[in-house]
This record gives C-alpha cells, sequence and structure tokens, in this order.
C-alpha cells in the first residue's frame, strides 16, 4: 500500500512517534549517563577545592587536606558537619544562600575555603577561594564557568589568569573589600587588585562581584576565626615569653 | 569505495567548502577560533552530528512528510546533539566545559541543516554519511586555519604554548595584536582565506 505522506492524518500520526521515540531515547541516554556525570562533577568539586588550597590535584586528595565540611548560618555559627549534606548544599550554592546556609571548608593547616557563585556575562560563573589562616591573604584561586566565551571570558579558568590571585587581600582594615578585576591592568601596589581580561570586561566585572558578594557572608565567621587564631598565637606568646 | 561516494567526502574540503564557498556556518567559526583547542573539539563535534544527521535522515527520506521535513530534521539534529553533549559530559567532562555553550548551538549550525535539505533527503544513506563527514571536516579545516592565526597574532601562542615568548620576540619588541581576539578578525581572516582560494581555484570567480 502506498502512503499518501502529505495526508494530515500521516503526517500527525508521524510526528507523534516521531517524539515519542526521540524522548524515549533522551530519557534513556539522559538516565543512563545520570550516575557517571553526577560522580564527575562530585569529583570536580573535590579537585577544585583541593586546587584553590594550592595542591596539586593529581598527587593529592581531597581528604588529606581538607579537615572540615561545614555548613554556617549567617551569624557564622556551625549548623552542619555532615560532609555528604555540605556537599548537597554545594549542588545549588545559590539556593542554599538564600536560604541562609553557607558551606565552608577547613583545611589541615587552618586555611578555609569559601565557595563563590555569580553572574557572568552569558551564564553562571563559579569557583572557590582559599584564605590562609589569617583570613584575610588568598592562598589561591579556582574559578570556572557555564558559558562564557572561550578565548575571552573564560579566560577566567586559565592558571595564568587564576595565578595572580595568590598573596592578595581582601579585607581593607575591617572592611571587606575583595579583588576587583581592573581593566587596563591591576595597579601592582594595590593587594585588592588583579588583571581584568582582555575582551571578557563584564565576565571580569562579575568576578570582581561575585568575590565580594559570596565572602560578605562569612564576614561574622572570618572575624571569629581570626580572634581565635590571634588568641591562640598570644597564649603561645605568653607561655614562651613565661619560660 | 566508489569514485563518486569519495567525491562526496573530498568535495567539500576545498572546491565545495562549507565555510568558504557555501558560506554557510559562518557565525560559529567567528565565535570559536580564538584558540586552536576549542577549534578542533569544534570542528570533530560539528563532524559527527553532520554525518549523523545526514544519515538518519537520508533513512528516513522516503517517509518523511515533505510539508513538516524541516521541523523533522530540527528534532533529528537536536536530539542527536543533546546526546553528544550528555556522553561528553558522561565520558570526557574536560572536553565538554570546554566546548560549554557551543555544543548546544551545533543546533543553530546553517552546515548542517543545509547538507540534510540539501543533500541527505536525495541521496543514499552511505553517500549522505560520507557528504556530512566531509562537510563537518571542511567546517573544521577551515576553523582550525582561522584559530591557527587568531591564537598565534593574537596571544602569541599555540595550543597554549607560549611560542612567541620562547622565541624572545616579545624583547624585540614586539606585541600582540590585541585586535585578533575580537570576532571581526575572524571574518577578515575567512575574507582573506576566500580571496587566496578563489585567486586559486579560477572557476569559483562570479564573472
Amino acid at each position: 500500500m502506498k502512503f499518501n505522506t502529505n495526508s494530515n492524518v500521516y503526517i500527525i500520526i508521524y510526528s507523534v512517534v516521531m517524539v515519542v521515540i526521540v524522548a524515549v531515547l533522551l530519557s534513556l541516554a539522559a538516565l543512563g549517563l545520570k550516575p557517571r556525570q553526577d560522580e564527575n562533577i562530585l569529583n570536580e568539586k573535590k579537585t577544585q577545592i583541593v586546587k584553590a588550597l594550592g595542591y596539586d590535584a593529581a598527587t593529592t586528595s581531597y581528604d588529606e587536606v581538607v579537615a572540615e565540611a561545614l555548613l554556617l548560618n549567617a551569624d557564622g555559627a556551625v549548623v552542619e558537619s555532615d560532609v555528604a549534606k555540605v556537599f548537597e548544599a554545594l549542588q545549588s550554592v545559590k539556593d542554599s544562600r538564600e536560604a541562609g546556609s553557607f558551606p565552608i571548608f577547613k583545611a589541615t593547616d587552618g586555611s578555609v575555603v569559601v565557595p563563590l557563585y555569580g553572574a557572568g556575562l552569558w551564564g553562571p560563573i563559579w569557583g572557590y577561594v582559599a584564605l590562609a589562616p589569617d583570613m584575610n591573604t588568598v592562598k589561591g584561586i579556582v574559578l570556572d564557568h557555564q558559558g562564557e566565551t572561550p578565548g575571552l571570558g573564560a579566560e577566567i579558568t586559565t592558571p595564568k589568569h587564576q595565578a595572580m590571585y595568590p598573596g592578595k587581600t581582601v579585607f581593607e582594615g575591617e572592611e571587606l573589600v575583595g579583588i576587583t578585576l581592573k581593566k587596563g591592568g591591576a595597579d601592582e601596589n594595590n593587594p585588592h587588585e588583579v588583571d581584568a581580561i582582555t575582551g571578557g570586561t563584564k565576565t571580569s566585572d562579575g568576578v570582581s562581584a561575585m568575590i565580594k558578594d559570596c565572602l560578605v557572608s562569612y564576614v561574622p565567621y572570618f572575624a571569629a576565626a581570626k580572634a581565635t587564631t590571634e588568641q591562640v598565637s598570644n597564649e603561645l606568646n605568653t607561655e614562651n615569653n613565661g619560660k | 569505495m566508489a569514485s563518486k561516494s569519495l567525491k562526496n567526502l573530498t568535495a567539500p574540503l576545498s572546491g565545495n567548502n562549507p565555510v568558504i564557498v557555501q558560506i554557510l556556518g559562518i557565525c560559529s567559526a567567528l565565535a570559536v577560533t580564538v584558540q586552536l583547542k576549542p577549534a578542533i573539539v569544534m570542528g570533530l563535534s560539528v563532524m559527527v552530528v553532520t554525518a549523523f544527521a545526514n544519515l538518519v535522515m537520508s533513512l528516513l527520506r522516503k517517509g518523511v512528510p515533505s510539508r513538516i521535513r524541516i521541523i523533522v530534521q530540527l528534532v533529528v539534529i537536536a536530539a542527536l546533539v543533546i546526546l553528544v553533549d550528555q556522553v561528553l559530559k558522561a565520558f570526557v567532562y574536560d572536553v565538554s566545559k570546554q566546548l560549554s555553550v557551543y555544543v548546544g548551538l551545533i543546533i543553530t549550525n546553517c552546515i548542517v541543516m543545509g547538507r540534510v535539505e540539501a543533500f541527505a533527503l536525495q541521496n543514499k544513506p552511505w553517500d549522505s554519511f560520507l557528504d556530512g563527514i566531509g562537510n563537518g571536516a571542511g567546517y573544521g579545516l577551515i576553523l582550525v586555519i582561522v584559530a591557527f592565526f587568531r591564537e598565534l597574532l593574537g596571544s602569541g601562542s599555540l595550543f597554549g604554548y607560549p611560542i612567541f615568548e620562547k622565541l624572545g620576540l616579545y624583547e624585540l619588541g614586539y606585541a600582540n595584536c590585541g585586535l585578533m581576539l575580537f570576532p571581526p578578525m575572524a571574518l577578515i581572516i575567512v575574507g582573506c582565506i576566500i580571496w587566496i582560494h578563489r585567486t586559486i581555484n579560477t572557476n569559483l570567480q562570479e564573472k
């Protein structure tokens, strides 16, 4: 039997069958590949935390350098210390931040890693910034993005760009200033500036805003942690003086 | 392989190149050619999608209602692109991140639909498959040439390796051409390639 391939009935049946087949195919592929994709994402998060702390992710594992994974509330108090729960919150840093819950990672040497989340030019950008035990000096940063232009905004992910951050400071006195990506090149004497990306000004602005906006929620925690560190070192000094 | 089938594969590399002769897929050629690596992976991804879109549409060509053929083509191409994206995410996560949004944008690449509409609907599956590979390769070839000049002259590097710095050109007073990093320069380079190409292939010159 020869079908009239232009009859309305045929067209409707054809479209319905086609859409169902394609939908089933894509759902199966998505479901089948999901566990692998999730594993990749979790591994990547752990790798990025390790990298932010300045270690080589190929030789150093997450468990070796990170002592604690914590969720803080807006006052900087610890509300959750279960690793699985913290990584769950990390799935959507934006949502957990809006819900008043802030993930943070404490390294074995007293440094902390804070997850970052913000807006680039085309889509979300995110990353991790590691602060030394003084809660001021940047130890390292890892930046990533979803859809920034390759070669322009996407340059924030390159080691060359990220190498400019370590040693910069985020506090000016008691005030949080973050790190600014300065268009036209950073002033070498300014500890809060790095070079912006040529041709990626909007992405660079997004990174500057992201660093400041994300760190500001942790200021109470930083203050408390700094006080503890200073107290400990003071006590040590007193002890030493006593001897 | 018959010589006619082989021609489907080789013609798009030069004489019937999708970018510089058919002038298709210019938009993404401007966007992903700042560096060599994304350009190569993008070329490969487009090759896979054009080849399989051509194959599937050629197999379906007798049953497709001609009134909704464009919609059918879009569904097939979109499904393929999503599959490629999912597979890349699961198995080569790094590459998938490097390409980011451009994998999804293969759907809108004029070459894919152009070849399906112009070739696969009238030809046998094997010929269509070769035509898809050829056109994807022809597209990738131009991307690589453009990216080579843009990365070399714009960033002074190739595959991220700082070649000019190692040669000591900066000490002689050379500076990178920042203009190369912007999309208009890709268009100008594509224009230069077309110029050279047509000078050699005089049969392509419009009278």
